[in-house]
């Protein structure tokens, strides 16, 4: 006797679209590009380690506990342990990027993102809040399964095993997920501010994250140029999740999105990590993948590039 | 790592190693986390009631620049001078030497998150008076004024001069100052009889 087919529920929708496979590629972007650009991000502070997590700096007081400008009071620790934390990070930053001991290393560097972005609320920016979390992704996704030191020797031990293709859907659901929640909230967020009545770019552009480019565009770009831009990314970024849900908007709306970024990196300074960390992300979860595996030379799915 | 899987499509799937369970279990916090981030910045603040400060400081990251600078801040610093009993600007940059021409300087920092907590801003004084006069023990100081510059943002298109730091001198009139903390007179005097002392 067959068994009936399994009962076709919003619930077992929702399974499947998560559990869809990926092309591995997706992960193995982000895998190697998102440490970089964290470890990028933080290195002008990690070369002043012992100012930033040990007396040697200015280190804010205990405020008591419940202050918002103090998430978790963590006391300084002494100024070898703080190079030695930041040597650490790199180490493991780069490992997880090489996909040498992917799931350690990806622990480790999360544990100690996490650390660095509450042991001192100055340094923590919103690339410090996000690193944590896209660390610890990487370490619970097979993100070292291929493009990696350890898919390399796990093909030297053994050379007729499978090549992987493709990795179950979560890790690369979530973050598509979460692009788009980021995206969406920020939208609303500016809507609920001053950006469909107020100048927000362009009063933006006047102190000391201002670049060359900000300079040059301020002189060049008329005032209704900055709002046009200014409605262009709140359609963006409100509607994002309508625009990366369709299929044929999609690519439209990953080239919008890498251009924002673009803007956004080029006109104000340090700002410019937060903008590579966004368009590794979209470029991971959101190009198509015609173009994502010629970025990666493989011509076809089942190749076999370790 | 469990062994990749090929499929009948000629797929192979790496697979994960956490079991099915916890899978299913980090899919749901992954999930109420990107929701959390969605609430936060859209101004719903069920996270702020149910999640302790830590964690929630982890969620606040999707709301950046929703607002129009209404003027350019800078924070700058003044010393008491011991030799020549006056404030004159001390350059505090070199004593935060992270980040140390921007924003995202510590002292810049520290001084927009707590310019109103006059714990922090006496910590603050103690730190600048150590590192001035160990920098500088030829013009030591024995105490700070920490203030703020708030410089007029023109009009949208009006064609400008690019972004320098001005010494404090510089600034015209209508950059209005404001002064967030000053060493009292009597710490001041006290600290600089005791560098005075042999």
């Amino acid at each position: 006797m067959r068994r009936p087919p399994p009962e076709i529920t919003w619930w077992t929708r929702l399974r499947d679209w998560l559990d869809a496979p990926q092309p591995i590629e997706r992960l193995a972007l982000a895998r190697i590009v998102l440490p970089l650009v964290l470890l990028s991000f933080q290195a002008s502070r990690l070369v002043h380690a012992d100012h930033w997590l040990s007396p040697v700096g200015f280190r804010v007081p205990y405020l008591g506990g419940s202050d918002w400008r103090q998430p978790l009071y963590i006391p300084p620790v002494p100024p070898g342990l703080a190079w030695a934390i930041a040597i650490v990070t790199v180490v493991t930053g780069l490992s997880l990027s090489a996909g040498l001991f992917s799931r350690a290393a990806g622990g480790l560097f999360a544990a100690l993102l996490a650390y660095l972005a509450l042991a001192d609320r100055l340094e923590a920016f919103t690339v410090s809040k996000l690193g944590p979390m896209l660390a610890l992704a990487l370490c619970l996704a097979p993100s070292g399964a291929r493009y990696g030191v350890d898919a390399w020797l796990r093909r030297r031990r053994n050379p007729e095993a499978p090549v992987p293709t493709h990795v179950r859907g979560g890790v690369i659901r979530f973050f598509q997920i979460f692009l788009c929640a980021m995206y969406s909230g920020a939208g609303i967020a500016k809507l609920r501010g001053d950006w469909l009545s107020g100048d927000v770019l362009w009063s933006h552009l006047h102190d000391n994250y201002q670049t060359w480019i900000s300079w040059a565009l301020a002189r060049a770009v008329p005032g209704w140029g900055w709002q046009a831009l200014q409605y262009l990314s709140l359609a963006f970024e409100v509607l994002a999740p309508l625009w990366f849900a369709l299929r044929w908007t999609r690519p439209y709306a990953v080239i919008a999105g890498l251009g924002m970024h673009a803007l956004i990196g080029l006109m104000f300074g340090p700002v410019i990590w937060f903008a590579i960390l966004m368009s590794t992300l979209l470029v991971s979860c959101y190009l198509p993948e015609r173009w994502l595996l010629r970025l990666f030379r493989r011509a076809a799915p089942a190749a076999a590039i370790a | 790592m469990p062994p990749a899987k090929p499929t009948r499509d000629g797929r192979v799937i790496a697979e994960p190693w956490l079991p099915r369970r916890a899978r299913r279990i980090v899919m749901v916090l992954a999930g109420l986390y990107a929701l959390f981030v969605w609430m936060d910045a859209a101004g719903l603040n069920l996270p702020d009631k149910i999640l302790p400060l830590p964690m929630r400081f982890f969620l606040q990251e999707a709301a950046l620049f929703p607002d129009a600078a209404r003027d350019s801040i800078e924070y700058r610093a003044e010393g008491w001078r011991c030799d020549v009993e006056r404030f004159e600007e001390i350059d505090v940059r070199s004593f935060f030497p992270i980040q140390r021409d921007d924003k995202e300087s510590r002292f810049y920092r520290a001084m927009f998150f707590h310019r109103r907590q006059r714990p922090v801003l006496e910590a603050l004084d103690q730190f600048i008076v150590a590192q001035q006069n160990h920098a500088h023990p030829e013009a030591r100081i024995g105490g700070v004024m920490l203030l703020s510059l708030r410089i007029p943002i023109p009009p949208p298109g009006t064609p400008e001069g690019r972004y320098q730091r001005l010494p404090l001198t510089d600034y015209p009139q209508e950059v209005e100052r404001k002064y967030w903390y000053v060493t009292s007179s009597k710490e001041r005097t006290r600290r600089c009889e005791e560098l005075a002392a042999p």
